[in-house]
């Protein structure tokens, strides 16, 4: 991992835009005391170098009291890990993939709206994966924390 | 989900909402002005329009900070069998703890299942042995580590 690291200054301006991110740049030059042009270079920067993304969150697109399912997958032999991870990231309904070293090769999750969805989306769309071997997976019934302004940003 | 569907689950936003989370999706920063412009209409609806959205609950605009460039690089996924306590109130303590970042009651093997972020390996090993193993409750860990992140949607999450 390589990505460059926030300094002082980048934290401080991303504070304010993560209370509220439609804030102006004059506003929080103001409260910081530095220029306009400097917090609008920084937030340049750091949204170019991928290191804040800013973004509307919703759930419009998502089911009314749906649940968090996690969905661990093994692979039939490890090098299938990447392009079986490669399909997971392409399916939509997945807001998380990650290789995992430790419990499983894989970990998918999504947002269902109760067990028989998720069998049937693991059954449908995880199982016809080729080189997927088993999947052993978690449903939510208490969602108790998501801090979501922290995120992996991939692109 | 098709846009049916997700206009049925949300029957109260027209067209110009669903434009208007759809810009500031693409880019958060978008002016007022610019978004009026692209959707023909005037700058006033925008505004109120966005209000309504953030008031109700169902959109908001936020910065969202890559763990990376926060300084945390490791990524882990972390099992809870609980004992003696409720699965409830050990996530809520849990949730205090800023590096824990996602924490969800669950069913199955484990009790709780989390995400949790770690500076380094020593940083790691005191998460999880001291601050994590040491809450009442809490009989077993069983962490994995994310090796490679290839999608972590800042919006999959209900508000």
């Amino acid at each position: 991992m390589s990505r460059r690291q926030l300094d002082g200054l980048d934290r401080d301006i991303v504070q304010w835009l993560s209370r509220d991110a439609r804030i102006s740049n004059r506003q929080i030059a103001a409260e910081l005391g530095v220029t306009e042009g400097t917090v609008r270079a920084r937030i340049k920067r750091m949204e170019e170098q991928r290191q804040i993304r800013i973004t509307a969150v919703t759930n419009i697109d998502r089911f009314r009291d749906a649940s968090l399912a996690y969905i661990w997958i093994e692979v039939e032999r490890t090098h299938q890990v990447r392009a079986v991870a490669r399909e997971l990231a392409a399916i939509p309904e997945l807001g998380f993939v990650g290789e995992m070293l430790g419990r499983s090769d894989l970990l998918a999750i999504t947002m269902v709206r109760n067990n028989e969805h998720l069998a049937e989306f693991v059954h449908s769309r995880i199982g016809t994966i080729e080189g997927v071997r088993r999947t052993e997976s978690t449903l939510g019934v208490n969602f108790v924390k998501h801090d979501y302004r922290m995120a992996r940003i991939v692109k | 989900m098709s846009t049916a569907a997700a206009v049925e689950a949300h029957p109260q936003l027209d067209e110009v909402d669903h434009r208007i989370i759809a810009l500031l999706r693409e880019d958060g920063r978008m002016p007022f002005r610019a978004i009026a412009r692209e959707l023909g209409v005037t700058e006033t609806t925008v505004r109120a329009r966005v209000r309504r959205l953030e008031d109700s609950n169902t959109m908001r605009v936020v910065a969202v900070t890559d763990i990376e460039a926060a300084g945390y690089n490791m990524l882990l996924a972390v099992g809870v069998q609980v004992e003696n306590r409720t699965p409830e109130s050990v996530a809520r303590d849990m949730a205090e703890i800023p590096e824990v970042f996602s924490v969800n009651v669950v069913v199955g093997t484990h009790d709780i299942e989390a995400l949790v972020v770690a500076e380094d390996q020593g940083a790691l090993h005191t998460l999880l042995s001291e601050r994590l193993a040491g809450l009442p409750g809490v009989r077993r860990l069983t962490p994995s580590l994310a090796v490679d992140v290839l999608k972590n949607q800042a919006d999959w999450v209900p508000l």
